[in-house]
Order: structure tokens, then sequence, then C-alpha cells
């Protein structure tokens, strides 16, 4: 089961509920290669929409990269680039993705996948100036937007 | 460099149906953001494979500097599975060879059964550790560890435990506010599997036989792999 499917089914069937409230920020989502051009490829099924609208269960204020779903740029960091000695082609990279983030004057980027998150927030946040991104796992997101009846009520 | 005798050159070891079908148009080339490290390109990189050049291929970094990401495959207008050839490069790459700490990650998770080496008795007291320190914000919080009959067995990004003990704490905030039925388990919970990085297929598999073999043995019904 996909991540994606089990966070749309808590919300669609009301087991969680998310208060957008909590998340006023300008936010895009970044499509992970593996959840979205490769899954298509591999399995006949990418992940483009169903993470598109998690977020924005979460968040009022979306706006998104380009190009993006299939045409998507990779972060830099995958097929297991940041676990690699190839820091300065990694960073290199990775410019293409950062300006695309800065293109969209978002003050938050959402990413469902641990490399693009580290790749994006560790690394890129940094060498391309744009320290004031905030980045968010996608499961970060909808945990940091719960409402949970009897702890928060 | 010697000329090729194409009629003569060996057969393509590197994996791929259809480099030959290359028009050369270099729409993969165009569309990808490491175009020209080290001289080479993923055009080039398919006649290379093509000319019979499949070692000076394996020898370089450009398979590993190359994600995987895709894109190129995506935009090829011949369908060529490029991502199959750059992969089966990393495949031939001496295992020793192998770019960083990837393969030693392989040969610890066989090993320990996680990426990082982290001994069992370590994982359990962490899990129980931060699950009393969860149950201050959450009352009644813990994690679950080889429940049997859970609806979802879920794996662990290593990293996490190693490095980023709290982060766990999202998904396991999302299970509780859903009332969820999950489990994590005592041996086996690495959930990345390097060897689809490093082209080591046989490894590859039997990290998920062991992660199966849990999911079977605990009656699961869902396997998640927050990854």
């Amino acid at each position: 089961m996909s991540i994606h499917d089990l966070m749309k089914e808590y919300i669609e069937t009301g087991r969680i509920k998310l208060d957008k409230s909590k998340h006023p920020e300008l936010t895009t989502y970044h499509d992970p290669c593996n959840y979205a051009r490769k899954s298509e490829r591999t399995f006949g099924h990418g992940y483009y929409e169903e993470p598109r609208w998690i977020v924005q269960q979460c968040v009022d204020n979306y706006v998104e990269m380009y190009p993006n779903r299939a045409n998507n740029y990779c972060c830099g960091a995958g097929g297991g680039a940041w676990a690699m000695p190839y820091a300065e082609e990694r960073i290199y990279y990775g410019r293409v993705k950062a300006k695309q983030i800065k293109d969209t004057e978002a003050e938050m980027l959402i990413a469902p996948c641990h490399n693009c998150r580290d790749q994006i927030m560790k690394s890129l946040r940094k060498e391309y100036d744009m320290m004031d991104v905030e980045v968010k796992y996608l499961w970060e997101l909808v945990a940091d937007s719960l409402v949970i009846e009897g702890v928060d009520e | 460099m010697e000329a090729l005798v194409l009629s003569k050159r060996e057969k393509r070891k590197l994996a791929g149906e259809f480099p030959d079908l290359c028009l050369t148009c270099g729409t993969c080339a165009g569309g990808c953001p490491v175009t020209g490290v080290d001289g080479i390109d993923m055009r080039k990189a398919v006649r290379m494979a093509l000319l019979g050049l499949d070692q000076e291929l394996v020898d370089s970094r450009f398979p590993w500097i190359c994600t995987l990401c895709g894109r190129c495959e995506h935009g090829c207008p011949m369908n060529i599975d490029l991502m199959k050839m750059m992969r089966s490069a990393r495949t031939h790459r001496e295992r020793e060879k192998v770019p960083g700490v990837l393969h030693k990650g392989v040969v610890q998770c066989l090993e320990s059964g996680n990426n990082v080496g982290i001994p069992k008795e370590d994982y359990l007291f962490l899990l129980e550790d931060l699950g009393v320190e969860l149950a201050e914000e959450l009352p009644g919080f813990e994690v679950p560890v080889d429940k049997k009959g859970a609806r979802i067995l879920v794996t662990i990004n290593s990293k996490e435990p190693f490095a980023e003990p709290e982060d766990m704490f999202f998904w396991w905030k999302i299970f509780y506010a859903a009332g969820e039925s999950w489990t994590t388990t005592s041996d086996n919970w690495e959930g990345v599997n390097w060897g689809l990085f490093t082209g080591d297929d046989e490894s590859m598999k039997e990290v998920v036989r062991r992660i199966v073999e849990n999911y079977k043995k605990l009656e699961c019904e869902y396997l998640l792999l927050p990854e």
C-alpha cells in the first residue's frame, strides 16, 4: 500500500482531521522521481494527484513548480546520490530544482521522499541561498496539521 | 584510441533492449541537468553501449552521477529503456568499487538487518524510550513491535533511528490519530533497499524476501514502506 493511498484513505473517511489554519504559508510540492514518473513507468500508476490533494487538505495557499508531474526535475540526490562521494556534482545537479523552487516564491516545500527532502532541506537551501524556505515531508505536514480529539480539544 | 571494427565488436553486455533504435536526437541529453559532466551525457552513453565501449561506461562516474530519475527515458521518442541500461552499468561495476557507502550498506543490511548496523537491543530500547516520550503528548501511545494480526506492517528508514529519531513521530502521530492497527518488527525492519541503487538484484531480492517473511509471519494485511 502506498503512503499516498493510506493518507488519502484516512482523510476521506474522516479517520483523521486536519486544520488548514496551521499552515498559512505559500506551499509547493516536489514530485519525487520514484513516486511519480518511475512509478508510472514501472507499475502503471504515477502518484501525481494524490499527494497534491493531500497537501491541499493541509494548506489553502498552494503553487505549482514548472515543469511538474512526469516532466519534473530530479532534486539531484536520487539513485543513492545522497550517499555517494560526488557532492559537487550532486549540488550542481540540484541547481535546476533550486531555481524551480525559487521561481514559485513558495515559503514551504513538501516532499514525500527521504532523499529529496534531505537534498533540498540540508543541501540546496544552503548552497542556493534559500534558507527561508521551510521543507517538510508530506507525512510531517499531515502530522503537523492534525487535530486529535481529546488531545487538541 | 584504436579504431573500432563494429562487425567484430563483442555483443553488448549492458542490459536494455532497444539502444540500437536511437535516432541520436539528443532529447535525453538536452533535458538532463548533468549533461556534460566528465564529458559524458545520456546520448553519448547510448552510443558507447552500442559501439561496444561498455567497459568505458562501467568504469566512468557517469552512471553514478546520473540519478536514474528517468526524465530522459520519459522524453525519448523511441522509448528506449535508458534506465535499465544505466542501472546495469552500475551492476557491472566491481562491488568494492561501488562509490561511497552504498555497497557497504547492502552488506551491512544482509548481516544485521539494517543498512547502518543498529543492534537489535539498541533499536528496541530506542523505540520504547521514544514511545514513552510521545505518550506524554498522546495518552496511551506505545510503539507496537511484532504485533501479530496488525493491519499494517511498517518498515523504518534506518536514517531515522540512527540520526533523526524524532522524525518517526510524524507517522506515529498519524497512526494514533487514525486509530490504526500497525506494527514494526524487531528484525529486518529496514525499508531502504540500497541494492536498488547499486544494481545488485540478488541482495535487493533477499532484503525484500525478509520483509515479506515478516509480513506473512505476522499475518498483516498491508505493507507500508514510507520512503
